[in-house]
């Protein structure tokens, strides 16, 4: 990090010696994932760039804003729609969930068998460690898995600023009807919070700036369909990863014009993995930083990720949202609209997402899939195995993963993904 | 006396496939259930028979994990199991299944489970309080009574719905009845025989059957046929057994508890008293079954205070001595809210409460037996 960042730190409540460590950590992590890959493109500086001030000038900037009295909006799930925060000139983050912390404080407030990505989220708060938790202003849970509603409940014990949005659970028009309610409520209090009415325009400011944003990395995926592929999975997944954290305009900057350079690897053929490479897409949970560990294993088994089906990934950034309206209600209906399609698993049935992976192996041109669930994550671990299922039957190969954040299961995991790799070369 | 009450039961039991095979015949369908959520006045509204679906044992668990996940909770697998390898008679005699968004296990349970009987699944909302979950209980409620008619080519209407609920309003007001016995001290019933009771007689078609043997039941624990007064002793703890339900082959802790020494005086689970409420029988009766049946405090519901009070309630009116919290193994719900739980009880009576977590399988017996020793002694 370029700067001392530590009263800024201490400013804001961290656990100085424990963020400390956790910084080591990440940047060991990073430095052995990413910066040990061969020939990636220049373009990723830039992500380098701020993943190592993940924690330093980008949490100077948020404090900037808020000096400037904009306000910060912390999330943990794609449903929060982006839009209505922009509309009100606030800046919408993803909260820390990808690494183990303070494991024996959270089994203290959460069942051993919760999933990591829960886990994680108590453990940066009890461990004091998350800068942009400390920095949000309201932080946002919503009613998705079992998991993630109940300890809401317990969250809103350690945060004061905890807001929490109810979701539907299957798609029909009722439970349209009750999204679109909620967002409305999540409209309200988004007002409340900044003290901007937010009308038409703002809205379709605020949709231009996350449909650009979305733009991007549509682009970026589509750059992958090439072979050899131009970027490895693990940098295309840290852009998508970024996408929750960096200032949206300059994060689509920087991703359309990694996106110029990429054209010019394809036209001359030059790619991160040999031609001909096996091509994997996961599908499953969200990874969010520092989870890399199942894309850094496939990819020094010798294969290339080539598409994510996961909300960090198209899950999360695919549609656009139809700002072809004019009035707030019409562009509050075109919201709704974009959010009810994510194809998650807590929707019953959920048979979109079956159909958006064989779509996206198409694509993609995948030789495989590998569905990646996290241990105790219900709605996908039940989902993946009718899926597996269905996958193969179409002649798709397919493993099937459970992990969690912890490294024990890593020589394992190899031993698997490597004798899969093999299979689909 | 105990023994004819309980030859008895056996008796209607057995008489009870016969007569639903009888009904079947004659043209009644059957709907099964799978959750208190879903109310069971809609199909009785129909004359059709609703019955509750096999999910306390562990014998199918084996056929279920084949297409399951193994670390899901055994109630979910179990029922499953049931399914797939067709041992269930209430299963076999179900024209429809009616299924609901509880928790995560379920809902997604529910989609495999359709592959092998029609199942209709009813959106439940995942809190109480917003101002959309009681509309969309409702109209959930009014697709699942288009479904019933579909099914028996019967027209619900208000005034068939209200007669359903006057009857299901008397046998819940049995079984609270007989549940309410053992807030005498000591308590006249053990724990296992008024679980036995109430599982079985949950199981018959014939509504009135089981009210008029519940209310025998109760005349005769008051006159002591169950557990003569020197028998019962006057020392042994009571417990409140809270959480998620049990039925029979999955009533180990209750025997353990017994075994221990204790008595098992209330269920406060979806087996027991969350099923002790009554559905106002002088307003709209859709709206009457949508509000009533919402209020279940069950832990899928964020925030889910009602449990809370029910707790509470309950821990004064029986003289609890202590709390077991059963949590089944794998479900979120429950586990994450024991947290809370434990400390609300620890607050409010200075009562420590036992967590404890386990599935259908005899293997942890004896660590359970030690835990609930080494509780019971604490007391």
């Amino acid at each position: 990090m370029s700067e001392d960042y530590t009263s800024m730190w201490e400013g804001l409540g961290l656990d100085l010696a424990g963020h400390d460590a956790l910084l080591e950590v990440l940047g060991n992590g990073y430095q052995d994932i990413y910066l040990a890959q061969k020939d990636r493109p220049e373009g990723m500086g830039y992500f380098d760039f701020v993943m190592s001030e993940v924690h330093g000038l980008r949490i100077k900037e948020l404090l900037d804003e808020k000096a400037a009295g904009r306000k910060v909006i912390g999330s943990f799930c794609v449903f929060v729609p982006e839009e209505i925060v922009q509309a009100a000139d606030a800046t919408l983050v993803g909260l820390c969930t990808g690494a183990d912390f303070a494991m024996d404080e959270v089994e203290k407030l959460l069942p051993r068998n919760t999933c990591s990505l829960i886990k994680s989220a108590f453990g940066f708060k009890l461990g004091k460690v998350c800068p942009y938790l400390e920095t949000s202003d309201m932080i946002v849970g919503e009613n998705t898995c079992d998991g993630k509603k109940k300890s809401y409940e317990t969250l809103s014990t350690l945060v004061p600023n905890l807001y929490v949005m109810d979701l539907p659970q299957v798609k029909s028009a009722e439970a349209r009807a009750l999204m679109k309610a909620e967002y409305l409520r999540f409209k309200g209090a988004v007002e409340d919070l900044t003290g901007i009415t937010i009308d038409a325009a703002r809205l379709k400011k605020g949709i231009e700036i996350v449909n650009n944003k979305r733009k991007a990395i549509y682009r970026l995926s589509n750059l992958r369909k090439a072979d050899p592929a131009p970027i490895s999975g693990l940098d295309a997944l840290l852009a998508n990863q970024i996408f929750f954290y960096d200032n949206p305009v300059r994060f689509t900057e920087s991703v359309n014009k990694m996106c110029d350079e990429l054209e010019k690897r394809i036209e001359k053929k030059e790619g991160v993995f040999p031609e001909k490479a096996p091509r994997i897409l996961i599908s499953g949970c969200p990874m969010a930083v520092p989870n890399w560990k199942l894309p850094w294993i496939i990819e020094t088994s010798g294969a290339v990720i080539v598409g994510e089906e996961s909300c960090v990934g198209e899950r999360g950034t695919r549609n656009l949202t139809d700002d072809n309206w004019d009035t707030e209600e019409e562009l509050m209906e075109a919201i709704v609209d974009r959010y009810f399609k994510v194809d998650c698993a807590i929707f019953t049935p959920n048979p979109d997402r079956l159909e958006h992976i064989e779509e996206m192996v198409k694509t993609c041109k995948a030789d495989g899939v590998i569905h990646y669930g996290l241990q105790f994550c219900q709605p996908y671990l039940m989902e993946s195995i009718p899926l597996e299922k269905a996958l193969e039957e179409k002649n798709i190969p397919t493993l099937r993963i459970e992990t969690d954040y912890s490294m024990e299961d890593v020589g394992q995991l190899k031993t698997r993904v490597e004798a899969f790799v093999e299979m689909i070369k | 006396m105990k023994h004819d009450i309980m030859n008895e039961l056996q008796r209607i039991m057995e008489q009870n496939i016969a007569d639903i095979e009888q009904a079947k015949a004659e043209g009644q369908s059957v709907i099964g259930f799978y959750c208190l959520y879903s109310p069971t006045e809609i199909a009785v509204a129909a004359d059709a028979i609703p019955l509750p679906l096999c999910g306390t044992n562990n014998n199918p668990i084996a056929a279920a994990e084949e297409k399951l996940p193994r670390n899901l909770c055994p109630l979910i697998k179990s029922s499953f199991g049931f399914a797939v390898t067709d041992t269930c008679p209430f299963f076999q005699f179900s024209d429809i299944i009616i299924g609901d968004t509880t928790c995560d296990g379920k809902k997604k349970m529910f989609e495999l489970l359709s592959r092998y009987k029609t199942t209709h699944v009813l959106q439940l909302p995942q809190s109480q309080d917003t101002a959309m979950a009681l509309s969309l209980w409702r109209s959930e409620l009014e697709r699942f009574r288009k479904i019933v008619e579909t099914q028996t080519g019967v027209v619900i209407n208000d005034d068939r719905l209200r007669a359903a609920i006057r009857l299901m309003n008397r046998e819940r007001g049995a079984r609270k009845a007989l549940m309410d016995v053992n807030k005498d001290k000591p308590a006249p019933l053990a724990g296992s025989q008024l679980l036995e009771i109430l599982f079985k007689a949950g199981f018959l078609a014939d509504k009135k059957k089981g009210i008029s043997l519940m209310e025998e039941v109760i005349v005769e624990t008051k006159n002591g046929a169950f557990r003569s007064k020197d028998l019962r002793g006057g020392s042994r703890k009571r417990i409140l057994l809270t959480g998620v339900p049990v039925g029979l082959g999955s009533d180990k802790v209750v025997k353990i508890v017994e075994q221990s020494g204790a008595d098992v005086v209330a269920f406060e689970n979806c087996s027991g008293y969350k099923q002790a409420f009554f559905v106002d029988e002088k307003t709209d009766p859709l709206d009457a079954l949508a509000e009533q049946y919402l209020a279940t405090p069950c832990s899928v519901m964020s925030p889910n205070n009602g449990r809370f009070d029910l707790l509470k309630e309950m821990i004064q009116e029986f003289s609890a001595d202590g709390v077991i919290d059963l949590t089944w193994m794998a479900c979120h719900t429950y586990n994450i809210e024991a947290v809370r739980i434990a400390e609300f009880v620890q607050e409010t009576f200075g009562m420590p409460i036992l967590h404890l977590e386990t599935d259908y399988a005899e293997s942890d017996t004896e660590q359970l037996r030690v835990r609930i020793e080494a509780y019971l002694e604490m007391l």
